[in-house]
C-alpha cells in the first residue's frame, strides 16, 4: 500500500532527473507532466481510501536523525488531503500550461516546479516539526530560482523582495522550532504531538510571523505584488494557489493546535489583521492596472480572510477556511494561468490593452466568467459556500465583526467584475484588434478546465469536501477554542 | 646530557607522516626539476591518506598524552586529523591541471604537507608551546603556497599581506601567552587551568594575557575587527589554495582556539565570553554586509567565510557538550561546502581563462557547465544554510546550542545575518543562470577538468549525505565534542 512518503518521492525523484539528465524540451515537459498526473491520480487513490474520522492516515514515522530526535513522520488528516490534492492539481496544470508556452532551458524549469511540489506536499503532511521546516523553507529554492530566472523585466527586485520577507520570517520560525524541540523532556524531540502547549509567547510570535509573511497577512504582504506580476504565470499560478496556502494551513494545522493558550490569547490580533487586509486588499485589488495585480491584491484580501476564519477558533471558522483555502487555490491558479493566456496570445495584461474579447471567442468569455463569479462568491458557487462559513463563524462571535466581514464580499464583486468587464467587454483594445487571439481552447483550456470543473463540482456536491475534513478540523482547534471560551 | 621524553610514536605517527612525506617530496623535487609529471601529487596523496589512514587507526583509543604532556592524543585531535588530510587530497587533486604543477608539483605538494601536519599539530597542541610551534608550521606553509602562482602580482601580494599580518597575529599571541605564563607559571593547559581555577580571574597579567591571545587567534580565523587580511589574501592566492584555506585553515584556527578557551581558560570565561559575544555579533554583520557589495565572486566568498567564522564562535560562547558538538559539526560541514565552491570558481577560471571570476563572468555560465554550477547551487544554498544540505545541519546544531545555552538573542543575530546571506548567496546562483548572458557555446575542456570535476562531485555527495543523513557526522562530533569538554 503506497503512503504518503511515496507521494512525495515521485516528485522529487523525478524533479532531480530533469535537472541532471540532459533531456530534450519536449521529453522533458512530457515527463514531468505524467509525474505529476502520477501523483494526482496517487492523490484521487487516499481520497478514495480516505476515513474522515480516523485522524492522521497513510503514515509513515521511522527515525531519521536520532542523534537530535528527529523523526520522518508524513501523514494526512482531512485538512492536509484537502490541500495535497490541491497542490497536486495546481502543479499539474502548471505544468502543463508550462508544456503548452514552451520554455528554453524546459527540463531545468519543470525539474524545479516539481521540487516545490515535492516540498509543499511535505508540508501539508509532515506531523515532525523538522520535516515541516525543511518544506517550508525547502520549496523557497526552487521558487526563487524559478522567479529570478524565468521572471520578467523586474525579476531580480522582486527575488530580492521575497527572500527579505519570506527568509526573515522562516528562520525566526526555525529558532522557535529549536526551542520546542530541543527543549523537550525526557530528550530532543521534534515531533508535533511532543511541542503541544510547550511554547511561551516569543516562540508563538517566531512561528506567527513566518506563517503571517507567508500567507501573506496584511501588513506583511509586501512581497507579493512583485513576486505575482514578475514571475511566469505557471509560477505565479503555484505560488498563489498553493505555496501561499503553506502559511494558511499551517496556522490551522501548526501554529493553533501547538500554542492553544497563545492563539485564544492573540487570536484577537490576527482577527483584526485579517478583516483590515480583507477589505484593504479587495480596495487595492480594484485599483490595478492589469489582470496580474486583480488577482495578487485578491489573493492578499482572501487569504486574510482565510486567517480571519481560522482565529475566530470555531468548527465553522476553521471549516470555512479550509474550504476557502481549496476554492482560493483553484480560483487564483486558473486566474494567472488565463491571465498568463492573454499575455501570450494578447501580448500584454493591461487592461489598456484589452477588452471586447468575448465577442467570437465563446469559450473563453464562459470561462473566464465562470472563475470572476466564483471569485466574487455568487450564491450557489462553493466560495459562496466556503464563506459563507466564515462569516457564520464570525457572527457567531460577534455580530458587528461579520458585518464589518461582509462588506468584503461587495468589494469583491466590484473588482471581479471590473475585471470581466475590462477583459471580455468594453471596447476592444488597441491590442486585441492588432493581434486578434483566437478562442481559448485545445492545449490551453485542456490545462485551465481541470480547475475550473474541480470549482463546479465542489459547487454542486460541497459536502463531499466538508463531510471529509470537519473531524479535523474540530480536533485542530478543540484546544484551543477550549482556552478561548474559558 | 639531557633525556628526551618518552615518545609514543604510534600517537603521533599521522603528524610524523605528513613532515616525512613532505621532506621526501622535497628532496625528490631536486632531482625531478620540471619532468614532474604527476608523481608530487601521487606521493602527495599517498602520504595524505597514509596520515588519515593512521588517525583511523587510531580512532577508538583512549585519549592520551605524549612529549611530555605537550601533545595530547583524543577524539578531537583524530576528528581533524581524518578532515585535515580529506581537504589536502580534495586540494591535491584540484591542483592537478594547474600550469604551475609542470614545474613544481612536488614543491606544492610538500609544502601543502607541511601545512597538514601543522594543522594537525595544532589539534593535538596541548601547550601554548606546541601551539605556537604548530601555528607557525602551517601558517610560514601557507603563506608559501599563497605566493605560490609566482608569475601573477596578485599571488604575491596576497602571499606578503598574510606574511606580514599573520605574523602580527602570530606575535600578539605569543605575547598574550607570555602573560599566562608570567601569572600561572606554566605554558600547560592543563596547569594553566589549574592555577586559574585556584587563583580566580581577578588578576590583571590573566586578562591581558587572554585577551592578547584571542585576539591573536582571532586574527588566524579572521573575525572581526581581524579580518583585514582575508579578502586579500582569499582573491590573490590560486584558488585552490583558498578553498584550501577556507576550510582548513579555518577547522586548525578554530580548533586551537577552542582548546586554549575551554581547556586553559575556562576558569576565566566571564572575560572572555563577552568579548567573543561582542566579536561574534560583529563578525556576522560586518562580514554579511560587506559580502553583500562585492563583484568578485572570491572576495565575497571570503567576506562570507567571515561571516560563517561567527557562527563558530557562537558555538564556542555556549561551550559545554552541546557548544562543543556544534562547533566540531559546523566547521566539519563547511570544509566540503568550500572546498567544492571554490573547485567550481577555480574551473571556471580555467575556462575564462582570467585570475578573476566575478558575477559578470559568471553570466550565463551555468549552462555551460551545468554539473558544475549545480554543484555550486548546492554548495551555496549550504552556506545559506538551506534544508537537505550539510550546511543547514551545521546551520541546525548551532543555534540549537544557542537556543538551549541561553543565548537566544544571539541566535536572532545569526538568524539576520543568515538573511542577508541568502541574498549574497543567491546573486551567483541567478547570475550562473541569467539567460540574457552570453551562453550555448561549448567551452572546450581545459587540462585539468576532470581533476576539477571529481573533487566537486565527491563535495556535493558529502555535502547532500551530510545534509540527508548527519547521523554518522553527528556521532563523530559527539565524541570530539567530549574530548574537547573532558580535558576541559
Amino acid at each position: 500500500m503506497i503512503t504518503i512518503s511515496t507521494l512525495i518521492a515521485v516528485p522529487a525523484v523525478i524533479g532531480v532527473l530533469l535537472l541532471v539528465l540532459p533531456i530534450s524540451r519536449k521529453a522533458s515537459g512530457y515527463l514531468a507532466l505524467l509525474a505529476s498526473l502520477a501523483v494526482a491520480g496517487a492523490v484521487i487513490g487516499f481520497i478514495y481510501r480516505f476515513e474522515p474520522t480516523a485522524g492522521y492516515q497513510f503514515a509513515d514515522n521511522v527515525e531519521w536523525i536520532p542523534q537530535l530526535g528527529i523523526r520522518w513522520h508524513v501523514a494526512v488528516d482531512g485538512v492536509s488531503l484537502a490541500m495535497a490534492s490541491v497542490t497536486a492539481l495546481v502543479t499539474a496544470c502548471a505544468i502543463g500550461f508550462g508544456l503548452w508556452a514552451g520554455r528554453d532551458r524546459s527540463h531545468t524549469s519543470f525539474g524545479l516546479l516539481l521540487l516545490t511540489e515535492a516540498f509543499l506536499l511535505l508540508v501539508f503532511s509532515a506531523r515532525d516539526l523538522f520535516g515541516f521546516y525543511v518544506g517550508f523553507e525547502g520549496m523557497l529554492i526552487p521558487l526563487l530560482i524559478l522567479l529570478g530566472v524565468w521572471g520578467g523585466a523586474g525579476r531580480r527586485t522582486a527575488t530580492l523582495q521575497v527572500i527579505a520577507y519570506t527568509a526573515a520570517g522562516t528562520l525566526l520560525m526555525l529558532l522557535g522550532i529549536l526551542y520546542l524541540g530541543l527543549t523537550a523532556p525526557g530528550g530532543p524531540s521534534f515531533a508535533m504531538a511532543d511541542a503541544v502547549g510547550r511554547g511561551n509567547d516569543w516562540v508563538f510570535l517566531a512561528f506567527a510571523l513566518a506563517l503571517a509573511i507567508k500567507s501573506p497577512l496584511f501588513p506583511l504582504h509586501g512581497w507579493v505584488l512583485p513576486a505575482y506580476r514578475e514571475s511566469s504565470p505557471e509560477v505565479a499560478a503555484v505560488l498563489s494557489g498553493v505555496a501561499s496556502k503553506a502559511g494558511a494551513y499551517a496556522f490551522l494545522a501548526v501554529l493553533v493546535p501547538i500554542f492553544p493558550v497563545q492563539a485564544a490569547k492573540y487570536a484577537w490580533i490576527f482577527i483584526t489583521l485579517g478583516v483590515i487586509g480583507f477589505l484593504w486588499g479587495a480596495l487595492l485589488a480594484f485599483r490595478q492596472p492589469d489582470g496580474r495585480g486583480v488577482v495578487a491584491f485578491s489573493s492578499i484580501s482572501q487569504m486574510s480572510f482565510i486567517v480571519l476564519g481560522i482565529f475566530l477558533l470555531s468548527d465553522r471558522g476553521a471549516t470555512g477556511a479550509t474550504f476557502q483555502m481549496v476554492n482560493h487555490a483553484l480560483v487564483s491558479a486558473a486566474l494567472f494561468l488565463l491571465a498568463g493566456w492573454l499575455e501570450v496570445k494578447v501580448g500584454s495584461g493591461s487592461f489598456k490593452h484589452l477588452g471586447g474579447l468575448a465577442r467570437r471567442r465563446p469559450i473563453l468569455a464562459t470561462v473566464a466568467l465562470v472563475l470572476g463569479m466564483a471569485t466574487l462568491a455568487v450564491p450557489g458557487s462553493s466560495v459562496f459556500a466556503s464563506e459563507l462559513l466564515i462569516l457564520l463563524g464570525a457572527f457567531e462571535a460577534q455580530w458587528w465583526l461579520g458585518a464589518i466581514a461582509s462588506l468584503g464580499i461587495v468589494l469583491a464583486a466590484m473588482y471581479m467584475l471590473r475585471w470581466v468587464s475590462a477583459v471580455l467587454h468594453d471596447r476592444e483594445g488597441e491590442l486585441v484588434g492588432t493581434s486578434n487571439p483566437p478562442d481559448l481552447r485545445q492545449g490551453a483550456l485542456l490545462v485551465i478546465l481541470p480547475l475550473v470543473l474541480v470549482l463546479i463540482g465542489l459547487s454542486i456536491a460541497p459536502y463531499q469536501l466538508t463531510s471529509r475534513i470537519d473531524a479535523s478540523t474540530h480536533s485542530l482547534i478543540t484546544l484551543a477554542s477550549q482556552e478561548a471560551s474559558r | 646530557m639531557i633525556k628526551g621524553p618518552a615518545v609514543d610514536w604510534l600517537a603521533i605517527a599521522p603528524e610524523m607522516t605528513l613532515m616525512v612525506g613532505a621532506f621526501v617530496l622535497l628532496m625528490l623535487a631536486a632531482f625531478i626539476r620540471g619532468r614532474d609529471r604527476g608523481i608530487g601529487v601521487i606521493v602527495g596523496l599517498l602520504v595524505l591518506a597514509l596520515s588519515g589512514g593512521f588517525a583511523v587507526y587510531g580512532w577508538n583509543d583512549p585519549s592520551t598524552t605524549t612529549l611530555a604532556g605537550a601533545v595530547q592524543i583524543d577524539q578531537l585531535t583524530e576528528s581533524v586529523r581524518v578532515l585535515i588530510a580529506g581537504c589536502g587530497i580534495l586540494t591535491l587533486i584540484i591542483s592537478v591541471g594547474w600550469t604551475r604543477m609542470r614545474e613544481v608539483g612536488a614543491e606544492f605538494a610538500a609544502i601543502l604537507l607541511l601545512a597538514c601536519a601543522g594543522m594537525d599539530l595544532i589539534a593535538a597542541s596541548n601547550s601554548f608551546v606546541t601551539l605556537f610551534v604548530a601555528l607557525e608550521l602551517f601558517s610560514i606553509s601557507l603563506y608559501v603556497l599563497c605566493a605560490f602562482d609566482s608569475k601573477s602580482k596578485a599571488s604575491l601580494e596576497s602571499g606578503f599581506k598574510y606574511l606580514v599580518l599573520g605574523t602580527i597575529g602570530s606575535i600578539v599571541l605569543v605575547y598574550g601567552a607570555a602573560f599566562l605564563y608570567g601569572a600561572t607559571g606554566s605554558f600547560g593547559f592543563d596547569a594553566i587551568n589549574v592555577a586559574l581555577t585556584k587563583a580566580g580571574s581577578g588578576d590583571a597579567l590573566v586578562i591581558l594575557g587572554t585577551v592578547l591571545v584571542v585576539a591573536g587567534l582571532a586574527f588566524k580565523i579572521g573575525v572581526m575587527p581581524f579580518h583585514m587580511w582575508v579578502p586579500d589574501v582569499y582573491e590573490g592566492a590560486p584558488t585552490h589554495v583558498t578553498g584550501f584555506m577556507a576550510a582548513a585553515t579555518k577547522i586548525a584556527a578554530f580548533v586551537a582556539l577552542a582548546r586554549v578557551l575551554l581547556e586553559a581558560l575556562p576558569a576565566v570565561r566571564d572575560s572572555w565570553q563577552p568579548a567573543l559575544v561582542v566579536i561574534a555579533v560583529a563578525t556576522i554583520l560586518v562580514g554579511g554586509i560587506a559580502a553583500l557589495v562585492q563583484t568578485s565572486i572570491k572576495r565575497m566568498l571570503a567576506y562570507s567565510s567571515i561571516a560563517a567564522a561567527g557562527f563558530g564562535l557562537i558555538a564556542i560562547i555556549v561551550g559545554g557538550d552541546v557548544g562543543a558538538r556544534a562547533l566540531v559539526f559546523y566547521l566539519a560541514a563547511y570544509a566540503p561546502m568550500a572546498i567544492g565552491a571554490f573547485a567550481v570558481v577555480s574551473m571556471q577560471e580555467r575556462d575564462t581563462k582570467e585570475h578573476k571570476a566575478t558575477y559578470d563572468s559568471i553570466r550565463g555560465w551555468g549552462f555551460d557547465r551545468p554539473i558544475a554550477a549545480a554543484a555550486m547551487t548546492i554548495f551555496l544554498l549550504g552556506f545559506a544554510g538551506f534544508p537537505l544540505t550539510i550546511g543547514f545541519i551545521g546551520k541546525f546544531v548551532v543555534l540549537g546550542s544557542a537556543v538551549q545555552g541561553g543565548f537566544g538573542w544571539l541566535a536572532v543575530v545569526a538568524v539576520v545575518g543568515s538573511v542577508i546571506g541568502i541574498g549574497y548567496y543567491l546573486r551567483v546562483i541567478l547570475a550562473m543562470y541569467d539567460r540574457s548572458g552570453k551562453s550555448g557555446a561549448m567551452v572546450p575542456a581545459g587540462p585539468g577538468l576532470g581533476s576539477a570535476t571529481l573533487v566537486i562531485v565527491i563535495c556535493l555527495l558529502l555535502v547532500l549525505a551530510g545534509g540527508i543523513l548527519p547521523g554518522l557526522g553527528l556521532d563523530w562530533a559527539t565524541g570530539a565534542a567530549r574530548a574537547l569538554v573532558a580535558a576541559g
